[in-house]
């Protein structure tokens, strides 16, 4: 009842704080946006596929890109206990042609059906095992005037667009999913001293049932390293670290949030010690006096959470398409959890001040 | 009557002493007092005379260096800081000078808080308030705020909290110290006439000579030694 009355009556201080809150838990749901779209636009291309782990050549240390293998290779790993499946993955980054004019591109080249093709489709079709001069393109090419029935082109290899897939970017350029070989022939078109090397691709995809066999993949095709979906996505260049320098500032301002309570409700309690004396001594225990000021913080920072949420929505609807943020539910209940255990941490340091407040000082005093 | 009735408080050799040595401050030296159920006692004495430490052991507010204080059934000085707790929400209610009411409460939740203290049903305790502030005279300022209500209304609903939770014993510290004369008068009057009505036991300290036509019996603290006086020392000049 203090608590809450308190809050309803005691007016701007603690518009002041939930103001303070409000404008963190803006701040970091931004970062938080940021941080998850800068990582679903890395990484789709290698999570949003049948693979559960990818085989790339030891010296790449994971990097797709950098990876070199063979396609012979691809019936070996098939042939492992606990694959069910084994297909070739060739990527290309490069700059191609849309209908209004230059577009970045990702083209994957896979087994359409095997380890490695997207799960993502939204429209359309997977180009057909072995078919020629097809591609499933990436979503967000649909603001390049991209659609079905539309022709892409990279060098002079063109190829028709047969379906949509979505969350299947690869560092943050779109992707298109053609048949190895279409892949192959763009790579060839746009790298030219990569012609004949015509069983080379860049990794090998594998459907498994359980956890990946590492060991026993790693044996069967001697010179690669395995590494999970997951791991393949963290090893892109960039991505961990990314993730980690956001994370790192995201706990960081989350503390701020923390240390911003502490202070004011330090300040708060210090300027009720002649009340919490004189509560104390009619018999208001240490524990229930801080029990409020924890309900306080709460509160504070549950309404601060919603206003900095709301601003972050107003501000997701703001900015342009082109910056990659991602507002998730799961990123916005983690970082509400966490501002609020922050709000309370806070507040709990007012709790020894409290301890200290001596009900016989409620009595004697101004005379 | 063959069978004496004990007094309800008891204060025996009840002594309070600051610092060590030749620096020590003897706060309060060997009080002994009682009062009986139904009194209303004044306690006299300039300022850093030891009323406050006195009333503050008496109210468990304040552990004494020795003595004992009872309270009917309970032995105040052999309490734990939790049971002392409990033991100022449920058998003291406290007026203190200024009224130190809660400033974001209205009267009315004042009264409330201090029933919750106790875990009284909500039921009960609004009835309570009710009757309480209705005899005050506070009915219609039920609903307002302490900065809403004068000097004499905030003190009168500061003895409402301290009568909520029925208590044995109502210590009032300076209740007049923040009012003019015939406000502090009035106030006074009304606390008496509560405490009496009610059996229950109170102890006023004051510094005001005034006041004490209103009390049964007069305690006088001097440099920390306490003496029941028929007539204040002050009043014979």
């Amino acid at each position: 009842m203090l608590a809450l009355r308190e809050i309803q009556r005691g007016g701007g201080r603690f518009a002041a704080v939930v103001g303070a809150l409000a404008l963190i838990v803006f701040l970091v749901l931004v970062l938080g946006a940021l941080a998850d779209g800068l990582f679903y636009g890395a990484t789709g291309a290698v999570r949003s596929t049948t693979a559960t782990a990818y085989l790339t050549s030891t010296d790449a240390a994971g990097s797709l890109v950098r990876s070199r293998v063979d396609e012979a290779d691809v019936a070996q790993a098939a042939a492992v206990p606990g694959v069910t499946s084994a297909g070739s993955v060739g990527v290309l980054l490069t700059g191609g042609t849309g209908p209004e004019g230059a577009i970045d591109l990702a083209v994957f080249g896979i087994e359409p059906g095997a380890a490695g093709s997207p799960t993502t489709l939204v429209d359309g079709r997977l180009p057909a095992p072995g078919e020629a001069g097809v591609a499933a393109v990436d979503t967000r090419l649909e603001e390049k005037g991209i659609e079905i029935g539309s022709t892409i082109s990279v060098g002079d290899v063109t190829a028709t667009v047969v379906g949509l897939v979505a969350d299947a970017s690869y560092q943050l350029q779109p992707t298109a999913w053609t048949t190895v070989a279409t892949w192959r022939q763009m790579r060839d078109a746009v790298r030219p001293e990569l012609r004949g090397q015509p069983t080379v691709v860049n990794a090998i995809a594998v459907t498994t049932e359980g956890a990946p066999p590492v060991a026993a993949l790693e044996a069967a095709v001697p010179g690669t390293t395995v590494l999970t979906a997951e791991q393949t996505a963290l090893a892109i260049p960039g991505v961990e670290q990314q993730r980690s320098t956001l994370n790192a500032i995201i706990y960081t301002t989350l503390a701020v949030a923390a240390l911003v309570v502490a202070l004011f409700f330090a300040l708060l309690v210090l300027e009720k010690r002649e009340l919490f004396a004189a509560l104390k001594a009619l018999g208001a225990s240490t524990g229930r006096l801080g029990r409020g000021v924890i309900v306080q913080a709460a509160v504070a920072s549950a309404l601060g959470i919603v206003a900095g949420a709301i601003l972050a929505r107003l501000f997701g609807l703001a900015i342009p398409a082109q910056v990659p943020v991602l507002f998730r539910t799961e990123t916005l209940v983690t970082i509400a959890v966490f501002t609020l255990v922050a709000g309370v941490i806070g507040a709990l340091f007012s709790l020894r001040r409290i301890a200290k407040i001596d009900p016989a000082t409620a009595i004697g005093g101004v005379l | 009557m063959t069978e004496s009735v004990e007094p309800i408080l008891r204060v025996q050799g009840l002594r309070k002493t600051y610092g060590e040595g030749h620096t020590q401050v003897v706060a309060v030296d060997g009080a002994d007092m009682t009062v009986d159920e139904g009194e209303f006692v004044a306690l006299l004495g300039p300022s850093g005379s030891g009323k406050t430490t006195l009333i503050s052991m008496i109210g468990g507010l304040l552990a004494p260096t020795s003595g004992t204080v009872g309270l009917g059934a309970t032995e105040v000085t052999a309490m734990s800081r939790k049971e002392l707790t409990r033991f100022r929400a449920t058998q003291v209610g406290f007026v203190f000078q200024s009224a130190n009411l809660v400033p974001f409460l209205t009267a009315r939740e004042n009264l409330l808080y201090v029933a919750s203290l106790v875990g009284t049903p909500k039921k009960d305790a609004h009835a309570r308030v009710d009757q309480l502030l209705e005899e005050l005279g506070l009915a219609d300022r039920a609903g307002n705020l302490p900065e809403q209500l004068s000097g004499g209304e905030r003190q009168r609903v500061a003895i409402g909290r301290a009568l909520m939770n029925d208590p044995d014993l109502v210590l009032v510290d300076e209740p007049t110290a923040a009012l003019d004369t015939a406000m502090g008068r009035s106030v006074v009057e009304l606390l008496q006439r509560e405490i009496k009505s009610r059996g229950k036991t109170g102890i006023m300290v004051t510094h005001d000579l005034r006041m004490v036509e209103y009390t049964d019996r007069v305690f006088e603290i001097l440099d920390g030694v306490l003496t029941h006086v028929e007539r204040p020392s002050a009043l014979e000049h």
